[in-house]
């Protein structure tokens, strides 16, 4: 108990936070906003409308496309107290390391649940919003847009836990900010153009990520560039059941290697 | 200072980094009430040590314990212990409140904890500053400051006056006397002698890992020696009656069981005119010097 509220003020007390936040609802609502009032059927290239289901799933998949900012992020917190060499501070504090850091992905786990709640809420008013400025009917049900926001806010929280994961595994601040951005932002979509690899996509974290959505815009289009087959992905389900597998292995080996390795 | 005091015993302990053996069969006591320095030149062995004594660091064999029992075993360890490694262990972007909130959280200590401690290490005025702005000083005195959340009764120091200005040196000194007075243990790790010379009341000096000597600073000194050149050397003779004077050469005196300022004192009294006061290394400093000038021989 003691160390969850030692790790929440530690994570309050940085100006981070407010920015992840911030950055939150930029992406929620910005973003959101930017592409509902663009319309997707004016994208290069066109993609179908918001009047239709897969043009409201396109926009929410692209918002999944996003959640490389959690797991920066996350990874970026944990390394820093590698960078800034508290974490002997900490373990002086709290030798039981598992401890130490199970109360840290408890603490983050609660701040991707508020970065989630926070996209998904700005991005469910911007679609809203516009939708209603331009008089479009969306071409999901209500309903149905909200659930799957709430699916990529999740989304969100799992990621977060991903880069803490792997900020604990690698503790260099660069190499773990370098392996979470560059693999998910570059390097997944990369993979999908290897012919072969890329029937490997559905169980990546962003396929996964895209099956939460039924998003296969991304994955449509770079099979038709590189005219490969098209990519199943997994069911809704599947995705989020691999994506909570992807975190919790993070976790695990983290905890594992964090517990014996001298801290130098 | 809150219950018993606590001995340190490093017993036939080793680390090994691949082929490197960082220390090796090394055993020694820390006792309450003094100020025990830490002495080797530096790769010695001496930040390794005392990482394994918090359990930051795995020995590969042999054991360290503080009152009896490892690090890692304490049930409120920083209760029982503070320890120094980093003069400059915290996030930039905290304050030095926030800084010291989040440990006295993990501590379990009151917020009114972390108040009395900015104003015992003088840091009340920077306390909501964030931390990136901060000088060397007001750094040591934070990290002193989160050592001492749980009023410790151990306090581990690892080249603490690195970077300190004389002023800093100075006051770090009076600092660390006030709690061995109080009956904590204090190790206080250094390559540089001259600076624990006025501190330290027992010493433990290593080099490559091994023990090379442990005791007393008085004893492991020896007694002081001065050389004296005098052309009223007869005279001073007489003066110092009742001291061992040995004659170097006509004019010059080896005095033992004396120091300069002594010495001085007594001439100005019988007026006797003195040319030069030279203080001889005591066998610490020689045993040091012997250390630290063998650097290239083979390990």
């Amino acid at each position: 108990m003691n160390l969850l509220r030692a790790e929440f003020r530690r994570l309050l007390a940085t100006r981070m936070w407010r920015g992840l936040l911030l950055a939150a609802a930029l992406l929620g609502g910005g973003l959101m906003g930017a592409m509902a009032l663009v319309g997707p059927q004016n994208f290069s290239p066109p993609m179908p409308g918001l009047d239709t289901g897969t043009g409201v799933r396109s926009l929410l998949g692209f918002l999944g496309y996003t959640a490389f900012v959690p797991a920066a992020v996350g990874a970026l917190a944990v390394t820093s107290e590698y960078r800034h060499r508290t974490a002997a501070v900490t373990f002086l504090f709290a030798p039981r390391r598992g401890q130490v850091l199970a109360a840290k992905l408890a603490a983050f786990g609660g701040a991707g649940l508020a970065y989630g709640v926070i996209l998904a809420g700005t991005a469910a008013g911007a679609l809203f919003g516009v939708a209603a400025i331009r008089g479009i009917s969306l071409g999901l049900p209500t309903g149905t847009v909200l659930g799957l926001l709430a699916r990529v806010g999740l989304a969100m929280v799992v990621f977060l836990l991903i880069g803490v994961g792997v900020g604990a595994l690698l503790r260099n601040q660069v190499a773990a900010l370098s392996v979470v951005i560059g693999y998910l932002y570059l390097g997944e979509p990369l993979l999908m153009m290897i012919p072969g690899v890329n029937r490997l996509y559905p169980v990546l974290p962003g396929g996964a990520t895209a099956a939460l959505t039924d998003f296969t815009y991304l994955a449509d289009a770079i099979s038709q560039e590189v005219g490969s087959t098209a990519v199943h992905l997994l069911p809704p389900a599947g995705g989020a059941l691999l994506l909570t597998a992807y975190a919790l292995t993070a976790a695990l080996l983290a905890t594992i290697l964090t517990l014996r390795r001298d801290i130098t | 200072m809150n219950g018993r005091p606590l001995t340190i015993e490093v017993s036939r302990l080793s680390k090994r980094y691949g082929p490197v053996a960082a220390v090796r069969d090394l055993s020694f006591t820390v006792e309450p009430g003094v100020v025990t320095g830490f002495l080797g030149p530096n790769g010695a062995g001496k930040t390794t040590t005392m990482r394994m004594l918090t359990g930051l660091v795995s020995p590969t064999s042999g054991t360290a314990t503080i009152g009896g029992r490892p690090y890692r075993r304490l049930r409120q360890p920083s209760r029982a212990v503070g320890a120094v490694f980093d003069a400059s262990a915290f996030h930039p972007g905290h304050t030095a409140r926030d800084h010291l909130r989040v440990y006295a959280a993990m501590g379990g200590y009151p917020d009114g904890r972390v108040t009395e401690l900015l104003e015992l290490l003088d840091l009340a005025g920077a306390a909501d500053r964030r931390t990136h702005g901060f000088s060397t000083g007001m750094r040591q005195r934070l990290t002193l400051a989160t050592a001492l959340l749980g009023d410790p009764r151990v306090l581990l120091l690892d080249e603490p006056s690195n970077g300190l200005d004389p002023e800093g040196v100075r006051w770090l000194r009076g600092f660390l006397r006030r709690l061995a007075d109080e009956g904590r243990t204090v190790l206080i790790s250094s390559h540089v002698l001259h600076e624990m010379q006025q501190l330290v009341d027992d010493v433990v000096v290593i080099r490559r890992g091994e023990l090379v000597a442990a005791g007393p600073w008085s004893q492991l000194a020896g007694p002081p020696a001065v050389l004296v050149r005098s052309p009223d050397a007869d005279r001073l003779i007489t003066a110092l009656h009742g001291h061992r004077v040995e004659t170097v050469e006509p004019g010059r005196l080896r005095v033992h069981g004396l120091d300069a300022p002594a010495v001085a004192g007594l001439a100005a009294r019988h007026q006797v005119r003195v040319h030069e006061l030279v203080a001889e290394n005591t066998s610490l400093e020689e045993l040091f010097l012997d250390l630290t000038s063998d650097k290239a021989a083979t390990p």
